[in-house]
């Protein structure tokens, strides 16, 4: 996985070098057709409501003016609940991408080493359930929180998604092709099972860790179908339903809308440029195993 | 499929056994054991309680208040009127009665879904604010109760005979509100005049169909190029049936038929309904509609001379346009001009709060005074007629006289919206229907579908058998 | 509220395990790792799966107070027999049937561009791949203001076809669905991208080398060195976005002017499910339809067992 940033130094024959040129003039393309629309987010969220669509047909439209910055974010925060929503996003994905984490590899873990009865029905349940989308669950699993009086609750959003069996089965190809030679020194120096996944077996497996983490955040933050369903008042709508709520009010406040987008986007956005090397590493992984 | 009841029962344990381990996972509020009756109830023998309950008139209130109360109240708003309404209520008859009231604002959108997702969780506010038409549905379900005795003798002589007749529901009065609402055209009249366009006063006198053809044409030829306002950013929702269903029943059609409010077929796809459907279509397809507007400007700023909207844009088309504001009935497209009526209301949910604490304060905001507040608020029609001979603008000659008419013409003019627990697919497929005919699509195909979800609906819930 | 973890919280090695009795602390070990994920997914996929199997006979409502009875297939003939529903499909087909060759053919063009170790292509690469770190919901908000009949993607156009050629996009339904193809493009197509760049940089280099000795041509070596090098991501991502855009939701649900519309336009199976098990509160026909899209990724899914390539 640590290939793709493996810098690989490029043939240097003449041939390429001409072609150099349009390449660039591709990926600029490429870049204004990626870029344009979050700069439309950014600089709507600066400027009065009625111009954000009115400014559109000409360049105004990245032109932050009449500018009115303050009571967009302000309106945001105040009538879209941002704050609120913030929380209800973070405790969310924080939840599912730690006990994730912890559930989906320590299973993942028994699986590959452990020897316990029921390990190969187990691992065949995992692969079967793989297939199951949540959104085939999603009605029945409605129905079973709403009898147990769980819609409207943070839990209900979380902790359908902490096990996670296409992670179960990442971390248990990622344990069954490590070399089980450390684990079995470890092993003869007295270290029990729980010893061993966690001073030995766990620092191995970072990057089946990082990638499974960062796929896990973007899917938990980026949730929308199952909050459309089970979230209703405000404390406990995550930022896509907030954003979606927000809109829901006419006439709709195009800039606020901006802000509120731009705050919600903001904190993935600078987490990610931050880190970019280990969220592409991290997504790359993903397609080593179909 | 004679052993089938034993099948489902073992589901239901199954369920159980998963409320058990869920609840001694994660529950933090003890609300297993809540679970496990109301699925009891629920499943197997329709609604027990619910049913005791919203049956049976037999007197909920027994004039005591036992204690100091606290009672939730859900509302669509938080505009100062409500929060007002709210403290002079626990500052005044509250304190004295021991009623403390508790607002817990909901918004608009999303707001039936909020109370359905209350009720499944069994969660309901003590006091419902609802929009009109949704009374039937939460009474059939059993989330309110009729109010019985707790309104005394006389005390809805004062009420607009709209407001009591929307409250109910089965030969019950469930619900009652402060303001009733009104529907037609604000105009800006001097566009009119220079236009030489007749102004209609009452709704007897409304434009014909051909008239307002006639009449939007030449407003775009005048250079006005979209010249009626249908507020469409209001998007899917409430708007679509309060506004745009009196066009069908203005035809002679409607969204239901209300002999037996089991089908739709004939109301909502016959002839009369494709007539006017496909007229309104036309005006879309011409441009006639403004339907790029994002918000109000366009009629506040004089770019567009005729806004099709209700009562609660008084308020700033007057402050805007002041003298130049009129208000013309909706034009007639075949059986006379009609209207929408019917708003907001309150309802006692079913539940343990203390009847006489609920009626106090539903009493409360209906009082004159609440209601002079609130209705002033809305820029909306008072529900009690002391309020409304009050108000100048009510009166012959006053700016929002014809509302008045409208609804003293009620239901030949103002047209309630359907009392049956059907009204929510009713609304859903009138307002997919109309977006997709403003959108192109066939009128008479779109129409059946719309018909053919309506009755869906009515059959999957076995018609809506009274309870 | 972290209650699984807290199941787990003992697990620290509390007692040094003496080393002949390794295999037993092995299996209690073995039933103790499993036993968080097992459990949620038991009550979260197992318990639910079969619920919908189950419910998927009944006429169960959300809440009714009416009592629930079997009804045997009604559900299922419903569904099959209802005009929305295979709409529904219709839709999902045309999404699919567009997204995944341009959306897997952008994603290598994508891949190839930024791969060439060129100056500034590690900042190309973030630019692509920023909108995945948007939510969908987030991406249909900002993309509401440029399709708006007067929005930039109209500007732009107008510019290009001299004002011939500026569509109603999202109320237009002839037009809806490919601007929701758009917005998916946009906000998604950098995933594939990443994956089918780490697949491009694990081609062994001395490939390449041997192919331009042996005097191959650009596109020679793309076709013989590259596309197999990178069979197998590549096939990935193609049934990755196939099996994803059956799933389509966010977009339809907030981009056009009602959820699945206008007319139907951009209805999808998931469109379907949210509004019948959901919104109708018809949590028995829902399950039926959740029943069929499963039967449908269960297809795709052996579908894409079958046609893996195989290593050489």
């Amino acid at each position: 996985m640590t290939a793709v940033a493996a810098a690989v130094a490029p043939p240097k024959s003449k041939g390429i070098k001409k072609r150099v040129w349009p390449s660039y003039v591709a990926m600029g393309l490429f870049a204004i057709f990626f870029l344009f629309p979050v700069a439309i987010m950014v600089i709507g969220s600066l400027k009065a409501d009625e111009v954000v669509i009115r400014d559109q047909t000409s360049l105004a439209a990245f032109n932050p003016s009449p500018f009115e910055a303050g009571s967009n974010y302000a309106s945001a925060a105040d009538t879209g609940n941002y704050f609120t929503s913030l929380r209800v996003s973070m405790i969310v994905s924080t939840v599912i991408v730690i006990g994730g984490m912890f559930v989906n590899s320590l299973f993942g873990y028994a699986l590959a080493r452990l020897k316990f009865k029921g390990q190969r029905f187990l691992l065949g349940l995992v692969v079967a359930l793989i297939i199951i989308p949540f959104e085939a669950l999603a009605v029945p699993l409605l129905l079973m929180m709403s009898e147990i009086q769980w819609t409207d609750t943070l839990r209900a959003q979380f902790l359908p998604f902490i096990a996670q069996p296409l992670y179960i089965y990442l971390f248990y190809s990622f344990f069954k092709g490590l070399p089980k030679e450390l684990e079995e020194a470890a092993m003869i120096d007295g270290a029990g099972p729980y010893r061993t996944f966690f001073s030995v077996v766990f620092p191995l497996a970072r990057p089946a860790y990082a990638s499974a983490a960062i796929l896990t955040f973007l899917y938990s933050w980026g949730q929308f179908l199952w909050p459309v369903m089970v979230a209703r008042s405000a404390e406990v709508r995550p930022l896509p339903l907030g954003l979606t709520f927000f809109r829901g009010v006419p006439p709709v406040q195009w800039a606020d809308l901006m802000a509120f987008a731009t705050m919600m986007v903001l904190p993935v956005v600078i987490v990610f440029i931050l880190f970019q090397r280990h969220f592409i590493e991290g997504v790359a992984g993903s397609g080593l195993k179909g | 499929m004679s052993h089938a009841p034993r099948k489902f029962s073992r589901l239901l344990a199954i369920l159980f056994a998963f409320t058990l381990l869920a609840a001694a996972c994660g529950g933090d509020d003890g609300d297993g054991e809540g679970a496990g009756s109301e699925e009891g109830s629920g499943s197997e023998e329709g609604s027990g309680s619910e049913e005791a309950a919203g049956g049976d008139a037999a007197a909920p209130c027994d004039g005591n208040i036992d204690g100091p109360v606290t009672l939730t109240l859900t509302s669509h708003g938080s505009g100062d009127a409500y929060t007002g309404a709210v403290a002079d209520f626990n500052a005044g008859p509250g304190t004295e009665l021991g009623v403390t009231v508790e607002l817990i604002d909901l918004g608009e959108a999303g707001y039936e879904d909020f109370i359905v997702a209350a009720a499944a969780s069994g969660d309901l506010p003590d006091i419902i604010d609802m929009d009109g038409p949704f009374l039937y549905n939460f009474a059939w379900n059993g989330f309110v109760q009729p109010l019985g005795n707790c309104v005394p003798d006389g005390s809805l002589d004062d009420f607009l005979p709209s407001i009591i007749s929307q409250g109910t529901y089965n030969g019950e009065l469930y619900s009652l509100g402060a303001f009733d609402s009104g529907m037609g055209i604000w105009a800006k009249r001097s566009v009119l005049e220079a236009n030489d366009i007749r102004i209609p006063e009452t709704s007897e006198d409304a434009w014909t169909v051909d008239e307002f053809d006639t009449i939007l044409r030449t407003l775009q030829d005048s250079g006005i190029s979209s010249p009626l306002d249908i507020k469409w950013f209001y998007g899917a929702g409430e708007w679509r049936p309060y506004g745009f269903a009196p066009i069908i029943q203005s035809a002679g059609g409607d969204i239901i038929n209300r002999s037996d409010f089991q089908s739709a077929e004939g109301a909502l796809n016959g002839p009369e309904a494709v007539a006017a459907m496909t007229t309104f279509q036309t005006w879309a397809q011409d441009g006639l509609l403004d339907l790029e507007a994002v918000d109000d400007t366009p009629f506040i700023e004089g770019d567009v001379p005729l806004s099709w909207v209700g009562h609660w844009m008084y308020g700033a088309y007057k402050e805007a346009l002041g003298d130049d504001l009129v208000l013309v009935p909706l034009p007639d497209f075949g059986t006379g001009s009609k209207a929408g009526m019917g708003s907001w209301n309150y309802a006692m949910a079913t539940g343990d709060a203390d009847p006489d604490a609920v009626w106090a304060f539903i009493e409360f905001v209906t009082s004159p005074e609440q209601v002079k507040i609130i209705a002033d608020a809305e820029s909306a029609v008072p529900a009690l007629r002391s309020v409304l001979a009050a108000d100048p603008t009510f009166q012959p000659g006053g700016d929002r006289y014809l509302y008045v008419l409208n609804l003293e013409a009620a239901p030949d003019i103002a047209f309630p919206r359907p009392a049956t627990p059907a009204y929510g697919a009713i609304r859903d497929a009138f307002s997919d229907a109309l977006a997709d005919i403003v959108a192109g699509a066939d009128v008479q195909e779109t129409l059946d579908k719309a018909v053919a979800e309506i009755d869906a609906d009515i059959a999957a819930n076995d018609g809506y058998p009274t309870q | 509220m972290t209650a699984p973890a807290a199941t787990t919280g003992d697990l620290e090695p509390s007692s040094p395990e003496p080393q002949s009795r390794e295999r037993e602390s092995r299996f209690s070990a073995g039933i103790i790792f499993s036993l968080p994920a097992a459990l949620l997914l038991t009550l979260f996929m197992v318990i639910p799966f079969g619920f919908a199997l189950v419910l998927s006979f009944t006429n169960r409502k959300l809440l009714s107070p009416l009592a629930t009875r079997w009804v045997g297939f009604d559900n299922y003939v419903d569904v099959l027999t209802d005009s929305g529903f295979w709409g529904a499909i219709k839709n999902n087909l045309v999404f699919s049937i567009v997204t995944v060759p341009v959306q897997s053919a952008l994603a290598l063009l994508l891949a190839i561009l930024v791969n060439q170790k060129l100056r500034g292509s590690v900042f190309f690469r973030v630019v692509y791949f920023l909108p995945i770190t948007f939510s969908l919901s987030a991406a249909s908000i900002i993309w509401l203001v440029l399709l708006n009949p007067s929005g930039m993607v109209n500007t732009v156009l107008e510019v290009f076809t001299f004002g011939a050629f500026s569509p109603d996009w999202l109320n237009n339904p002839t037009y809806t669905m490919a601007a929701v193809i758009l917005v998916s493009l946009w906000a998604s197509v950098g995933f594939q991208m990443v994956i089918l760049l780490a697949a491009l940089q694990d081609v062994p280099r001395v490939l390449y080398e041997a192919a331009s000795v042996d005097g191959a041509s650009a596109w020679g070596q793309f076709r013989n060195v590259t596309l197999p090098g990178i069979r197998h991501q590549l096939f990935f991502v193609i049934t990755i976005t196939m099996i994803l855009s059956f799933r389509l939701f966010d977009q339809v649900w907030i981009l056009p002017p009602r959820p699945g519309g206008p007319v139907d336009a951009t209805n999808t199976i998931m469109v379907e499910l949210v509004d019948t098990g959901f919104g109708a509160g018809q949590v028995g026909k829902g399950s039926a339809i959740a029943v069929l899209f499963f039967l449908l990724v269960l297809f795709l899914t052996i579908f894409q067992r079958r046609f893996e390539p195989k290593d050489l």
